[in-house]
């Protein structure tokens, strides 16, 4: 009924001979045109956001992926010669500046403390080393706490127990622990003292350096961008450019998001003509519906979109 | 300056041609603007049942549309946001006119009003060439609804809006807005059965 009466209305219209004023019709144009035709900041600014929102994620993004390559403990194979190890400094005379601060939580082995009084921390990481030994474990292997894997030269040995003696207590910290960790006698004590979760305190110990790059390392920098996500973006903003991108590296065309929707579902509801157009062109399946049964039609009929419901028609859409 | 031809922007969608007109294609707005035109103009033109203020109303709102195409978002239709133009500049006209007219209620139910109005030259000669026309006694009947019930009808049946853009756009709940359509229908459905 209510569908009737509005027939009867627009039949109605169609008779009215009424009619805007030329003149309107032909100001409007003219206004429009010279509107058109002449820079308009106000038109500007709204592509100027997101340009920069867009700048700025793009910097976010290059930095969470630079940052744990800058600091990665293990480089890839070619650059291991250029890498910088982040590790404790195995010989003990070397300048205390990057283990000692780290270490501030670890016991002082001066004021009569034995020099080697933080070694059971040391000794007692038979564990799985946070860090996997590829390239850079020749590198590294000075303070992996795996009896096996420390090979020590022996002279280098003495030299250290000599360098100890004679200054107890005031070796840095981080030295100290090298040298337990070095010394051969220690090895027994070490595999006696074995115990899980070593190795944890030992990146505990030195957050600025092992934890931090272990947790760098544990857990990738941002998650890689779905290429059907970028699909659907495109096909939704109606970037043709970055859909013609998307469409060419063979992305799967129909892959739908957390709620079914395909990029062409996307394209329908979101009013993209060209997108959808394209989208079927490359043979996307008009009739994908979402999770809720709703089909690119249905969504474009919704949208108020007669011209994309008839392109989906065309394409075989029910 | 990109021009784009009427016969490429044709098919595309409102959203699309006003984007098209903010990047500079005057094309696209003539395409959006000739699409939309007599549905705008019907729109004020019933509700204010004057056809020159209609027109001067009409200029008005695409101006405005063409000023600030740039700032339209995509996240409502197109349509709601020219009809949302159309019914702030009409509302503003009418305050303008209660100033220096003494009329209680524009559009409301006085029937003082609606002759006075309907009485307009540029819109008696239809009214006189198809009076007897059941087409032309609905028009009347819709000029002659109070103002709130009419302009929700108009705005359906000529913004092709629903009930909850028609409510976002007069400032009114869903729930009032439903029962003016309502009365409305009714109201024309009852003056259609009187002239049968």
């Amino acid at each position: 009924m209510t569908e009737e009466l509005d027939e009867i209305y627009r039949r109605a219209s169609a008779l009215d001979p009424s009619r805007p004023s030329e003149s309107v019709r032909r100001k409007v144009l003219e206004h429009a045109a010279a509107l058109a035709a002449r820079p308009r900041p106000a038109a500007n600014r709204p592509r100027w956001r997101p340009a920069i929102f867009g700048t700025l994620a793009a910097a976010g993004l290059a930095g969470l992926l630079i940052v744990p390559r800058v600091f990665n403990p293990h480089p890839p194979a070619n650059s291991a010669d250029t890498a910088v190890p982040a590790q404790i400094p195995p010989d003990a005379d070397a300048p205390p500046g990057a283990g000692a601060p780290a270490m501030a939580d670890a016991p002082p082995t001066a004021a009569g403390a034995p020099p080697f009084a933080d070694a059971p921390s040391m000794n007692s990481a038979p564990a799985p080393s946070p860090l996997p030994p590829p390239q850079s474990a020749a590198r590294s292997r000075t303070i992996t706490p795996s009896d096996e894997q420390i090979t020590v030269p022996e002279e280098d040995v003495q030299r250290l127990a000599e360098a100890k003696s004679r200054s107890a207590g005031e070796l840095p910290v981080g030295a100290s622990r090298l040298d337990a960790a070095a010394q051969p006698g220690a090895a027994a004590q070490r595999g006696a003292a074995a115990r899980p979760g070593a190795a944890a305190q030992l990146g505990a110990a030195q957050p600025g350096l092992l934890a931090g790059q272990t947790a760098a390392t544990a857990q990738p920098a941002s998650p890689p961008t779905d290429p059907s996500a970028a699909l659907r973006r495109a096909a939704e903003t109606g970037d043709v450019q970055a859909l013609r991108v998307s469409l060419g590296a063979e992305v799967p065309i129909d892959a739908p998001d957390a709620r079914g929707r395909t990029a062409l579902m996307l394209a329908a509801s979101g009013g993209q003509a060209e997108s959808v157009d394209l989208l079927l062109a490359h043979g996307a399946d008009p009739n994908a519906a979402d999770a809720n049964g709703t089909t690119p039609l249905k969504a474009a009929l919704a949208a108020d979109q007669p011209a994309i419901a008839a392109a989906l028609r065309r394409a075989g859409a029910r | 300056m990109p021009v784009a031809g009427d016969s490429a922007a044709a098919g595309d969608s409102d959203e699309a041609l006003i984007r098209r007109y903010a990047r500079g294609e005057a094309a696209a707005f003539e395409v959006l603007y000739r699409r939309h035109e007599m549905r705008v103009w019907r729109y004020l033109q019933r509700n204010l049942r004057n056809a020159a203020t209609a027109d001067e109303l009409l200029q008005e709102v695409w101006f405005a549309v063409a000023r600030d195409a740039a700032r339209y978002v995509p996240s409502a239709r197109f349509t709601t946001w020219l009809f949302s133009i159309a019914h702030n500049r009409m509302i503003d006209s009418i305050r303008v006119r209660r100033r220096h007219v003494s009329l209680e209620s524009l559009g409301h139910e006085s029937a003082v009003v609606t002759r006075q109005l309907t009485a307009d030259p540029s819109a008696s000669p239809v009214a006189a060439a198809v009076a007897r026309d059941e087409a032309a006694a609905l028009i009347r009947a819709v000029e002659e609804l109070p103002r709130e019930q009419r302009e929700a009808f108009l705005l359906q049946v000529e913004g092709d809006l629903d009930i909850e853009e028609i409510a976002r756009i007069t400032g009114s709940s869903f729930e009032t807005t439903k029962s003016r359509l309502r009365y409305a229908r009714t109201k024309l459905r009852q003056m259609l059965k009187e002239y049968a």
